[in-house]
């Protein structure tokens, strides 16, 4: 496939300094176009201020998109594929710096990427193979050992007799596949010496046996998830191209049935081995992206989200387009016997940090700093700072909940003064007053905690409505079930039709989704620096938290047959309105990013640094 | 698998038959896949004439997978942990090929104790040690070659300040517990046996030393 538009693009980056991300955003949103609709999720109808541009892709869709940057190699280096492959991976798929580099030095590129041998160097056993013209010989590789290979010349050397390896093996296995190499041949790591023994062997003619080097390879996939398998013979650095690795895992078409469960595990490694290589490019692409849910295996492709700079103004919340978790899922499902819920739940992850969910309308930065200040437990630890003070003897934490002063530890039975942490027997019986006491050090005290306490009390008001919209969105599941419930029982007692009665379903998924906004506004409003604008944003989240409320407290209510016509109405009426009330909160926070509205009483990435107000 | 057993079993044999390298693997109980290896320190190193034994595991996917091996006999080396015998070694991990062997393994240990490579050490001490000093290393390296290894040369040393220092212990440990009634050499040997290294890592308490003295 030649292509003059990416020629072009190449020749117009190499002005650039080294383009590794300048990679023709342009250039992508076209490839992408070239594949048709077959891999495109349906676009929505309008774009709204919180949404990002995005594609979903199968893998067979990566797969393209990675041949045409192998034939593009192809054609520029005048490369066979599996080369190109080669080489392309060991440069993380950085078409620019591969031609820069290989045009610079075509043999060390190549040797690095184990696609050729070495040509200086310790001489190899067999006579070299045109570099270029490397690999895709597989087929005439596959040789039996036998009374025909006694007429080839090279073959009949042992792999042993490399210098790389000789002082490695003992030496009475060298002698002895030494001598009698002209007779049969012995694999060196199995040590099978069967007369008709199949050998496969790289370009660097180190043989062994194919039932060796099928293990061999399946191990590295499956054990190390490898997709660069070098050649087995020690200090080779010659990489198994795809076709080697292709012929060896599958059975050459019209031969025996062989092992059955070997070669359903062989089939197994080469997908693998090809899911592997998505994985790398997608890996080394920073427009790209794997959707992190278990077993899917379709990849992301969000341009507008790859720098960071765009982190900062834009939550790239995307969805591969898939639904489920797998084969699995319909086992959860049956099982709860759940009509709908998490069934089918849509791919939903970020495309720029690592949350697995919609952290809108919150950015990544943020949300990562509050989920890091929630899971450490600081704040716990600043508890028990502000509350507790420990046994001068024991050291167990004590927590001093009334009473006096007259301490006596629970676990060594010490008795202490709260106040001095002395020893009681030295206050005497001056009972309740202590000697000791240092006003001036005592009021300080006193600050310090009182301030310490403040702090905690201002993490713990969003921490507590965080974690209850949380709670919340996770009992879902059984609001669901419930709803279905209620839904049989209305097209029972009156005259709805199941089309009817949807409502209730639809009004329980637009819960749980303004919930997770309701959530993620907390930890905004966290770290939100005090003025007009953070109240601006409280006002709209205390609107929808309302809005929310009443409409969950709708769908608790127990359904009464007579009522069911106002329930219906109103509980549609109260879900449009929460649907607008969560619009207006994301789409105001995003047109507030994309303004640099927010300021935050916190150093956060792409942000000035906050002034020095009180929080 | 028995193209794994049929490969133990002649690597087994072919070191059996082979006298001349010194090395020795043996079975330590039924299984072929639970080894022990053995070979000489080489000479003109601090290692020579003590003998070294390898505790060596085969896993299920050998020769596809490297051999798992750490040390059993104690030995001061940059490489090795001196604690636990873990072994820091490219072949051991990624440069592994499935055409070394348990022998040919066993020789680069061997060759491993000729060239140290303190700066990828496996023991952070011992390699700070060696690139600080080097022939006081060498000493320490030495002795524990003697005490542990069945070394040649005196077991105990008549100059007692310089055995506190080589068997990398410190002078106010061992004097603490000579003023618990104990013999000073008694002390030295069992704070040496525990691997005691004071107050920091890993922490021992008194009592277990006192028990390990009274035993």
């Amino acid at each position: 496939m030649s292509d003059m538009s990416d020629d072009n693009d190449y020749y117009s980056d190499e002005d650039m300094f080294d383009g590794t991300q300048d990679e023709d955003e342009s250039g992508d949103e076209m490839e992408l176009d070239n594949f048709g609709d077959d891999f495109k999720v349906p676009a929505k109808d309008k774009k709204k201020s919180y949404e990002v541009d995005y594609d979903s892709l199968s893998q067979q869709a990566v797969e393209k998109l990675m041949a045409r940057d192998i034939n593009h190699i192809c054609s520029i280096l005048g490369v066979e594929v599996d080369t190109a492959s080669l080489l392309l991976r060991d440069q993380k798929w950085n078409k620019e710096k591969l031609i820069e580099k290989y045009m610079d030095n075509p043999t060390k590129v190549s040797v690095d990427a184990g696609a050729t041998l070495p040509e200086t160097g310790p001489p190899p056993p067999a006579p070299l193979r045109n570099s270029t013209s490397s690999s895709s010989q597989s087929s005439n590789r596959r040789t039996t050992r036998g009374s025909k290979m006694l007429g080839l010349g090279p073959k009949t050397k042992s792999p042993t007799s490399s210098p790389t390896i000789s002082h490695h093996v003992p030496q009475s296995l060298k002698r002895a596949s030494s001598k009698k190499a002209e007779d049969f041949f012995v694999c060196q790591i199995c040590f099978n010496d069967a007369p008709n023994l199949q050998t496969l062997a790289l370009d660097c003619d180190h043989a062994f046996c194919t039932e060796c080097w099928g293990d061999y390879i399946v191990s590295k996939i499956k054990e190390e998830s490898e997709h660069s398998i070098r050649c087995m013979a020690e200090g080779c650095a010659l990489v198994a191209p795809d076709h080697f690795i292709r012929d060896t895992l599958l059975p050459a078409p019209g031969a025996p049935v062989g092992d059955v469960e070997r070669e359903s595990q062989n089939i197994a490694a080469w997908t693998r081995f090809q899911e592997l290589i998505v994985r790398h490019f997608v890996g080394c692409n920073r427009n790209l992206k794997f959707c992190p849910y278990p077993s899917c295996t379709n990849t992301v492709s969000c341009p507008s989200a790859a720098s960071k700079a765009s982190l900062a103004s834009t939550v790239p919340i995307v969805s591969c387009g898939a639904r489920g978790i797998g084969p699995q899922d319909q086992e959860i499902s049956k099982s709860q016997q759940l009509g709908f819920g998490l069934q089918g739940k849509e791919h939903r992850f970020c495309f720029g940090c690592p949350i697995e969910s919609d952290h809108r309308p919150v950015i990544c930065a943020v949300s990562k700093m509050w989920l890091k200040k929630c899971a450490d437990d600081s704040e716990t630890a600043n508890w028990i700072k502000s509350n507790t003070k420990e046994c001068p003897i024991c050291q167990s934490t004590i927590e001093k909940n009334g009473g006096c002063n007259h301490m006596t530890c629970k676990k060594c039975k010490n008795e202490f003064c709260w106040v001095c942490m002395g020893p009681w027997s030295e206050h005497g019986t001056a009972w309740y007053s202590c000697n000791r006491f240092d006003e001036k050090a005592g009021v300080d005290a006193r600050d310090a905690q009182s301030k310490s306490r403040a702090s905690l009390e201002r993490y713990l008001h969003y921490y507590n409505r965080w974690a209850n919209h949380e709670q919340s969105a996770k009992l879902s599941v059984d609001l669901y079930a419930k709803t279905e419930k209620k839904m049989e029982d209305m097209q029972i007692t009156s005259a709805l039709t199941w089309i009817e009665v949807q409502f209730m379903k639809k009004a329980v998924e637009e819960v749980e989704k303004c919930r997770t906004t309701l959530k993620w506004t907390y930890s905004m409003a966290y770290y939100l620096a005090k003025g007009n604008e953070k109240e601006l944003f409280e006002d709209n989240q205390r609107d929808l938290e309302k809005a929310v409320e009443d409409l969950s407290e709708l769908l608790e209510s127990p359904i009464e047959p007579d009522t069911i016509p106002t329930l219906r109405q109103s509980v549609t009426n109260k879900t449009v309105y929460v649907q607008k009330r969560n619009e207006i909160v994301l789409e105001d926070t995003a047109n507030g990013f994309l303004e640099g509205r927010w300021k935050w009483n916190v150093a956060v990435d792409g942000f000035d640094d906050p002034e020095e107000t009180v929080l | 698998m028995d193209a794994r057993l049929r490969r133990v079993n002649k690597e087994i044999a072919d070191c059996k038959n082979d006298k001349s390298s010194g090395i020795r693997i043996d079975l330590v109980d039924e299984s072929p896949f639970h080894l022990k290896g053995s070979f000489p320190g080489p000479q003109d190193t601090p290692y020579e004439g003590g003998y070294f034994e390898v505790d060596i595991v085969i896993p299920e996917s050998y020769p596809f997978q490297p051999v798992k091996m750490k040390f059993i006999t104690k030995i001061y080396h940059p490489n090795v942990s001196s604690a636990s015998g873990a072994i820091c070694l490219d072949i051991l991990k990624d440069a592994w090929s499935p055409v070394l062997t348990l022998k040919s393994t066993l020789i680069s240990l061997q060759s491993l104790l000729c060239s140290p490579e303190p700066s990828d050490p496996q023991d952070a001490e011992v390699a700070k040690h060696y690139m600080t000093s080097k022939s006081s290393f060498e000493d320490t390296a030495r002795y524990w070659t003697q005490i542990y290894a069945g070394g040649p040369g005196p077991k105990e040393k008549s100059d007692g300040k310089d055995e506190v220092a080589i068997a990398g212990l410190e002078r106010a440990h061992v004097d603490r517990f000579e003023a618990l009634g104990f013999q000073r050499g008694k002390v030295i040997d069992a704070l040496r046996r525990l691997n005691y290294r004071g107050p920091n890592v890993p922490k021992i308490p008194d009592d277990r030393v006192v028990e390990e003295l009274l035993k």
